[in-house]
């Protein structure tokens, strides 16, 4: 009878052989087709049970995003709470199990989530005993009151549609990036649907994402392509009101002709034909593009967390023909930029040429407090020299007290900047505004764009509502700065 | 050999205790989970000196082992439960029935060490099964999700059949020791086949008509395969026939065809096996569940307190293990099933070192009934079988089971306690000698 007892062990005994195998299929094997099958709500379980880090504002206290805390039937849960609201969703996105996430939510995801390598010893001790990992928090260098400033004068313009951004000049810190109309990211899941069918693109970032034509703003770039090539602000032009190129008749804006000009007031008064004429004659196709790149023109810069559509000239450089580069000089064409590029570019004057990499994390903190980056500002390239870029930033300031552009002034200091009335034909044209200050010491550099908010009124003015906002955050800022 | 045994104890309630002092940190729960360690390590401390003093010679790692399965249950079902609205005393409720199947082991070893007086009974406790299974149709019975296998007496639900098992077992093993020398011999051949003598299959066959009137009215398949597959390993065990195997499982398997194709519960349970992904969020919901929990785990599992089991329907009682290869992961999971091997190991072994022939049986019976209903029920967590509704002993969440359970344990103790007591007297004699 032994003999059968001990034979019948030796079946049960393959039979545990058997479930470890079994086991070891599921649990090895099929582990990873089983996690991502699309019946498996797991990972989005954990992911709705792990609480994700905050997203603060650059002064480290005001909450842009938390996680709350909520019990259910199935335990407890965390909902994605925003505090800031419409005003700060460009920036910060939505994140949602149904319909993904944008903006810093995604663009830090690793870091909010707390899968990024653990940094923290706290952090490696609970990963290996497979604790709990809450995210760790992220700081921007968003300035709060900025981007209720940028955010409020967009709303108030008459279309309400545009984008705004505002950066320090010497760091690359973004201090405001806005696109209008904004929404709440806090009921995403209910309204997705609804902001998804908008037709104002409520969910686009227009400040990052979308390309307009930067009209007469893009004369900063062509003006630094002039200096480079040898014009000098004094160098005197003829504007008999038009140019004509094979098959482009180049004209003013309001068709004006201004006569004798040095090349400085044709930046003030923003003479397309003779930017056209020193394009075609002085700069070049290859010169101009190539300074276009300098300033950041065709690069999506991909280190940057937000996704950002790369600015564009049109055509390949070697395929211009002079109306071409008649047209680009004044930033028409196929020229296509947003207020986050041409920001930039602006920032790159201010900072006496050199352009800074553009950076909206500040650091990013362990769930408490330790500080696990933080990350210096870089300088991206030299754009133009020392000399040049403070020539061109005399012009600047030349645009606003020769041009008289009173609305732009900021009491107390020195403002340069550049105007832009983009036609964007059928509709009205984008009233744009680029500028930084104190000219002198800059400490800040913003763009401005308000989409068909150029409209031309009865006198042929066209309307510069770009303007007063640009100065609102300027004068904002550098009030702040005092106190 | 009292030193031997208490190494592995120890070590057996530390490890309970870790789990509970694990689930403070993983839940942020406050006090009740030391509560509960310090409650299970008396009990089984208080429940293991008194063995040992009643039975200093059984076996010395039964046990151990069942103070560390039954404490990763409590653990378990603790976790799985705590903050669930309406399931928040589960774990409680099995503390409880932990402490009474401890007094019931007790008093088997008080009472019970002549245990040879419950084959002179053998009839009476058949019998008894037998009114035991048949009490669920009394007004005391009722259902749970479709299986009509609960009674309740006052406020004490329990399922019979957990009872009845055991009863079985004990009539099979008298029975059979009894007539084993004539259900061997008597055989003539058929076609080269030896048929043996169907006078005395006749109980053989009763008990199995009764196990398919369960599959019947029951619908608890899982009890049913134990009662039909336990019987026959005995009979192997007792005669070494093969054929009696053969008849059985022919017998087994016409049996299921029919069922399979009279009830629709029995498809089901077929078809969800086959190809749960035809009705996901269905039939189909509670095997991917627990499917995907168990892939969750990985080799190390998630942790403990940190996985997300609780979507599987009725985890804290079928489907624990899923549970447990979730959060403690395939070496986990690995570990308790080595555990359960060790137990089927050890009562084998009770079997092969007893004296006399109904011993033998009686370990053997109880050993591969235990075996058995892990195989069946890790293997249908597992997608290896057909899910079948049963419980994992000792760990799962039931009282009837966790009673049963260790009434299974006090019988095989009370076993070995002659064999460890002859074979301690050998020595003696041997070294007085």
């Amino acid at each position: 009878m032994n003999a059968h007892v001990r034979r019948t062990f030796y079946l049960f005994a393959a039979g545990f052989v058997a479930l470890v195998g079994m086991l070891a299929y599921w649990q090895v094997y099929a582990r990873e087709s089983l996690a991502n099958n699309p019946q498996n709500g797991l990972q989005t379980q954990r992911a709705l049970e792990t609480p994700r880090g905050l997203i603060l504002a650059g002064d480290g206290e005001t909450v842009l995003a938390e996680s709350v805390r909520r019990k259910t039937e199935s335990g407890r849960v965390y909902d994605r709470v925003y505090p800031g609201g419409e005003a700060f969703s460009s920036v910060v996105g939505y994140w949602s199990t149904k319909y993904g996430a944008t903006g810093i939510e995604i663009g830090q995801n690793s870091e909010l989530s707390g899968t990024a390598e653990p940094a923290t010893l706290d952090a490696l001790i609970n990963q290996m005993t497979g604790g709990p990992q809450p995210g760790n928090n992220v700081v921007l260098t968003l300035d709060p009151e900025l981007q209720r400033i940028a955010y409020e004068g967009l709303a108030a313009t008459a279309t309400g549609r545009g984008s705004a951004m505002a950066v320090d000049p010497k760091t690359g810190e973004i201090l405001a990036l806005v696109s209008y109309p904004s929404y709440d990211p806090n009921n995403i899941d209910e309204n997705f649907p609804e902001l998804a069918n908008d037709p104002t693109t409520p969910l686009y970032n227009r400040a990052t994402q979308s390309l307009y034509p930067p009209g007469s703003t893009f004369k900063v770039i062509t003006s630094a392509a002039a200096l480079k090539a040898g014009v000098r602000p004094s160098d005197e032009f003829f504007d008999p009101g038009f140019l004509d190129t094979p098959g482009y008749r180049v004209v003013n804006y309001q068709r004006k002709d201004f006569g004798r000009l040095t090349f400085a007031e044709a930046l003030v008064f923003s003479v397309n034909v003779i930017f056209a004429k020193i394009a075609i004659k002085e700069v070049g196709p290859e010169l101009l593009y190539q300074t276009a790149r300098d300033f950041g023109f065709g690069d999506p810069y991909d280190d940057f967390p937000l996704p950002v559509s790369a600015s564009d000239l049109g055509y390949p450089v070697d395929q211009w023909v002079e109306g071409n580069t008649a047209q680009i000089s004044f930033g028409q064409d196929r020229v296509s930029s947003n207020v986050f590029e041409m920001g930039l570019a602006a920032a790159t004057v201010a900072n006496d040429g050199v352009m800074m990499d553009p950076r909206i994390v500040r650091e990013v903190r362990s769930p408490d407090g330790i500080i696990l980056d933080r990350p210096a500002p870089s300088t991206r390239h030299r754009a133009l020299d020392v000399g040049t870029a403070q020539t061109l930033n005399g012009m600047m300031q030349g645009v606003i007290t020769t041009g008289q552009l009173t609305e732009a002034e900021v009491p107390g200091v020195e403002v340069a900047g550049k105007t832009g009335t983009a036609e964007a034909p059928p509709g009205q044209p984008h009233s744009w505004f680029v500028a930084f200050a104190p000219a002198e010491d800059p400490e800040i550099a913003v763009a401005v764009m308000v989409e068909n908010g150029g409209e031309i009124g009865p006198q042929g003015d066209a309307a510069t509502p770009a303007i007063p906002i640009a100065q609102d955050i300027m004068e904002a800022y550098l009030k702040g700065e005092g106190r | 050999m009292t030193q031997r045994a208490t190494s592995p104890m120890i070590l057996a309630l530390l490890i309970t205790s870790l789990g509970f002092a694990t689930l403070i940190f993983a839940q942020e729960a406050a006090s009740p989970p030391l509560i509960y360690g310090a409650y299970y390590t008396g009990t089984l401390f208080v429940l293991y000196l008194g063995v040992r003093l009643l039975l200093p010679h059984s076996d010395v790692l039964l046990l151990p082992i069942v103070t560390m399965l039954t404490g990763i249950g409590l653990v378990m079902i603790f976790r799985l439960t705590y903050d669930i609205e309406g399931a928040e005393n589960l774990a409680t409720t099995q503390a409880i029935w932990i402490l009474v199947g401890s007094g019931a082991m007790f008093i088997i070893v008080l009472l019970f060490r002549n245990y040879h007086r419950l084959f002179d009974y053998k009839y009476l406790l058949a019998l008894g099964a037998v009114a035991l299974i048949a009490s669920t149709f009394t007004p005391f019975g009722y259902e749970v999700n479709g299986a009509r296998l609960w009674v309740a007496i006052g406020p004490v639900n329990f399922q019979p059949s957990e009872f009845a098992r055991i009863a079985l077992v004990i009539f099979f093993a008298g029975y059979l020791a009894e007539k084993r020398d004539v259900m061997t011999a008597t055989s003539r051949t058929v076609l080269g086949i030896q048929i043996p003598a169907l006078k005395y299959f006749g109980p053989v066959a009763l008990v199995w008509a009764a196990s398919l009137g369960l599959l019947v009215f029951e619908k608890d398949l899982g009890s049913s395969l134990l009662f039909f597959a336990v019987p026959l390993f005995m009979l192997y065990a007792a005669t070494g026939r093969i054929a009696y195997v053969l008849l059985g499982t022919v017998l087994f398997s016409v049996g299921s065809l029919v069922t399979y194709f009279l009830f629709g519960h029995v498809q089901l349970r077929v078809q969800s096996w086959l190809d749960p992904w035809e009705d996901p969020d269905g039939t189909g919901f509670q095997i991917l569940q627990s499917i995907f929990n168990i892939a969750d785990g990985g080799l190390t599992g998630t942790g403990l307190g940190a996985g997300f089991s609780q979507t599987i329907p009725e985890v804290e009682t079928d489907f624990i293990f899923s549970a447990i290869a979730s959060e403690l992961g395939l070496l986990g999971a690995t570990a308790v099933l080595l555990a359960f091997l060790a137990f089927v190991y050890r009562g084998i072994k009770i079997s092969l070192l007893a004296e006399d022939e109904a011993s033998k049986l009686l370990a053997f019976g109880l050993t591969a009934m235990f075996a058995l209903q892990t195989l069946v029920i890790v293997g249908g967590v597992t997608k290896a079988i057909p899910l079948t509704g049963i419980t994992l002993p000792f760990v799962s969440y039931g009282g009837s089971s966790v009673v049963g359970s260790f009434i299974l344990t006090a019988l095989l103790l009370v076993i070995s306690e002659k064999a460890g007591k002859r074979e301690a007297e050998e020595t003696l004699y041997e070294d007085g000698a």
